[in-house]
């Protein structure tokens, strides 16, 4: 394959951008994955160990929740492993 | 000189990455990309997600970059400015790229858990628990290094104190613009770098003039609160800006240092052990690790490859340039600012008020610490007017020094700030994860423990109390401890991975270094006891005492992983 200087460029140029986009938003976006996180213990914790009664609503919404209980479930597994994700997540370097 | 030490440090990292690394990647780690990764494994779309690369290099990086490898270096430069090189680079390439690198394909191959869980399967659930004493001790003692670095460095130059104020005040405005108005990105972005230079310019013509103590005071109140706002009010802006800085005062003091063409102005070598920590004769080997820490070796970087660099690798071969490069990469920032202040950094000192009689290539290793003390320069002031003076003895001299030097403040000071209060976040973690055996049987003061301000106000006044001491280079020397006292056991969890797991023949690759540095860190915490710490309690009992019992514990400590490592045979393959 040939090489492209025009292509290389644009290459990084693109890479460049999706950096500085991650950048700007890894933070918010792992605040959100975390306020997602609590409303869904709040709703289906009973699945997951919480003791706390289903209420009416979790009920009604359990057939389409598949993915968001496995999620919650292995959450649930690794929550005594979060030492180093928070190390990630606040860039401690 | 300038010219050529970048050169050959670039060329060196170059030649040891696809040499070295490719040897570590194809016969200890036996990578291969058919081996799904836990992104693709896993995948959910939420934790477990494939990032590209270049993306992950990226944030990896930006992670682990922070003041450490501009601080380490300037105090090496004690040594002169040969032997902490030769540590930042082949130091990093054969012990802390190695121990990146393995920490991260270790957490991979244990689809995303982290370092600290690894350890405890490998050696023993006690080496997995102390993760928590030793980290909560590092965080007050990076709150204590870190805020006596930038109190040290916003009295010196209150322009940097003024363009600091002036940033946050852009972060937050930034933050409106982005995640509220929803501008859009790169309008966005393009406003967020203006007003980042208007604040570097504001801070020079409106500097903060204030005490020590004062900043002490500001910066226990900033930490508890920034650790409290949501993210996208300070920190998301803040750190988005903070990517900049980076990007910006690397790519020109690489520019400079690379067309500058100056000479070196301090010696080669100066002697095996001037006077540094604690006012002592410090021998390179075994302290070498307790100064120099980011740019070579540093435990964090393992938590933070552990962390969530290995939950979103999408294949396996990426892990060499994002876990060793991006080591590489913090090396070479640290090659820069040991060639700014070989360059410049007495230039710098004589300006300051340092005559060549108090100080001079013959009595540098006797005198450098004492003389800039005395004309209260402080290393992190010293890299900053260094920097500034290459930039201006380089084709970009037509930027005004004094915004270069701020622009190189502003780069310590927001990456020392920003660890300050994400330091206190993980506090409160750590803090809630010690106190757990105690829910039951004393749910009294678990509560008052956990309390969200309780957890955060202990880290931060314990780590303000010993930085007003103003004794940082005892402090910054038990922080490199705690710090490589974390490196020695990521690194014992990566040998024992390559011997247990992998049953590599090449597994002496991972295990030499692994004793190499364990024998380091144990010699150079004995020493630092016995030579410094016993002088500091002398000097200021309080925080003297304090420091001691955090530097036993975590000796003590030392000894429990090395039994555990031999126990468990994770020295050999089995």
């Amino acid at each position: 394959m040939q090489f492209s200087l025009f292509e290389f460029l644009r290459t990084v140029c693109r890479n460049i951008d999706a950096n500085h986009r991650a950048n700007a938003c890894a933070l918010t976006v792992t605040e959100v994955e975390e306020l997602r996180n609590i409303f869904a213990l709040l709703l289906l914790g009973s699945f997951v160990g919480l003791p706390s009664p289903p209420s009416f609503l979790a009920v009604e919404l359990l057939p389409h929740m598949q993915k968001e209980l496995e999620i919650l479930h292995k959450r649930a597994q690794d929550s005594n492993d979060m030492l180093a994700e928070m190390c990630g997540i606040l860039g401690i370097g | 000189m300038t010219t050529f030490i970048i050169l050959v440090g670039f060329l060196l990292y170059l030649l040891l990455y696809f040499t070295y690394g490719k040897k570590i990647e194809k016969d200890v780690l036996q990578v291969s990309d058919s081996n799904e990764t836990p992104s693709k494994k896993l995948y959910d779309g939420v934790d477990f997600v494939t990032a590209r690369k270049e993306v992950l290099f990226g944030h990896h990086f930006a992670s682990i970059a922070g003041a450490a490898p501009i601080i380490g270096p300037a105090v090496a430069i004690c040594w002169g400015w040969l032997p902490g090189l030769l540590w930042v680079w082949f130091g990093n390439a054969f012990i802390g790229a190695v121990h990146d690198y393995l920490a991260l394909m270790a957490s991979v191959r244990y689809d995303g858990k982290s370092i600290q869980f690894v350890a405890s399967d490998l050696m023993g659930k006690r080496t997995g628990s102390a993760f928590y004493w030793i980290v909560f001790f590092l965080l007050i003692l990076v709150v204590a290094a870190f805020g006596a670095i930038i109190g040290g460095m916003f009295v010196r130059t209150p322009e940097i104190a003024s363009s600091y104020a002036w940033k946050i005040l852009a972060a937050l405005v930034l933050g409106v613009l982005m995640y509220r108005v929803k501008m859009n990105f790169v309008a966005a972005t393009a406003i967020g770098i203006v007003m980042l230079a208007v604040a570097i310019w504001l801070g020079t013509v409106t500097p903060i003039k204030a005490s020590y103590g004062f900043w002490m005071w500001i910066f226990f109140f900033y930490i508890i609160i920034a650790s409290a706002i949501p993210v996208n009010i300070l920190l998301q802006p803040r750190d988005y800006l903070n990517s900049w800085l980076l990007y910006t005062g690397l790519a020109i003091g690489f520019i400079a240092a690379l067309f500058t063409f100056k000479g070196f102005e301090i010696p080669a070598v100066s002697t095996f052990a001037p006077i540094l920590l604690g006012g002592k004769p410090t021998p390179f080997w075994p302290a070498i690790p307790l100064v120099i820490a980011c740019g070579s070796l540093s435990g964090f970087h393992s938590l933070v490859a552990s962390g969530t660099t290995s939950k979103q690798i999408e294949k396996e071969s990426d892990a060499l340039p994002i876990g060793y490069g991006s080591m590489f990469t913090e090396g070479f920032l640290s090659t820069i600012v040991i060639v700014s202040i070989a360059g410049f950094g007495y230039t710098a000192l004589k300006n300051a008020g340092v005559d060549a009689a108090t100080l001079n290539m013959e009595n540098w290793g006797a005198m450098f610490t004492k003389a800039s003390a005395s004309v209260k320069l402080s290393k992190a002031n010293l890299f900053v007017q260094s920097y500034a003076d290459m930039v201006s003895a380089s084709f970009l001299g037509f930027i005004p020094v004094l915004f270069v030097k701020v622009i190189a403040g502003m780069w310590v000071a927001s990456f020392a700030m920003t660890t300050l209060d994400t330091t206190n976040r993980l506090a409160r973690y750590c803090v809630t994860e010690m106190a757990a055996p105690l829910k039951e049987s004393a749910s009294g003061l678990y509560n008052f423990m956990t309390n969200r301000w309780i957890a955060s106000v202990i880290p931060a006044a314990l780590g303000i109390w010993l930085a007003a001491t103003g004794n940082w280079l005892v402090i910054w020397g038990s922080f490199g401890a705690a710090n490589q006292l974390i490196a020695s056991i990521a690194l014992m969890t990566g040998a024992a991975y390559v011997a247990k797991r992998m049953k590599s023949s090449f597994v002496n690759i991972a295990v030499i270094p692994a004793w190499l540095l364990w024998v380091t860190v144990t010699a150079a915490m004995i020493w630092f006891i016995f030579n410094v710490q016993i002088a500091a309690i002398a000097k200021k009992p309080g925080p003297g005492w304090a420091v001691m019992a955090i530097l036993v514990v975590m000796f003590v400590l030392n000894f429990v992983f090395i039994y555990d490592f031999v126990k468990s045979k994770s020295y050999k393959v089995t």
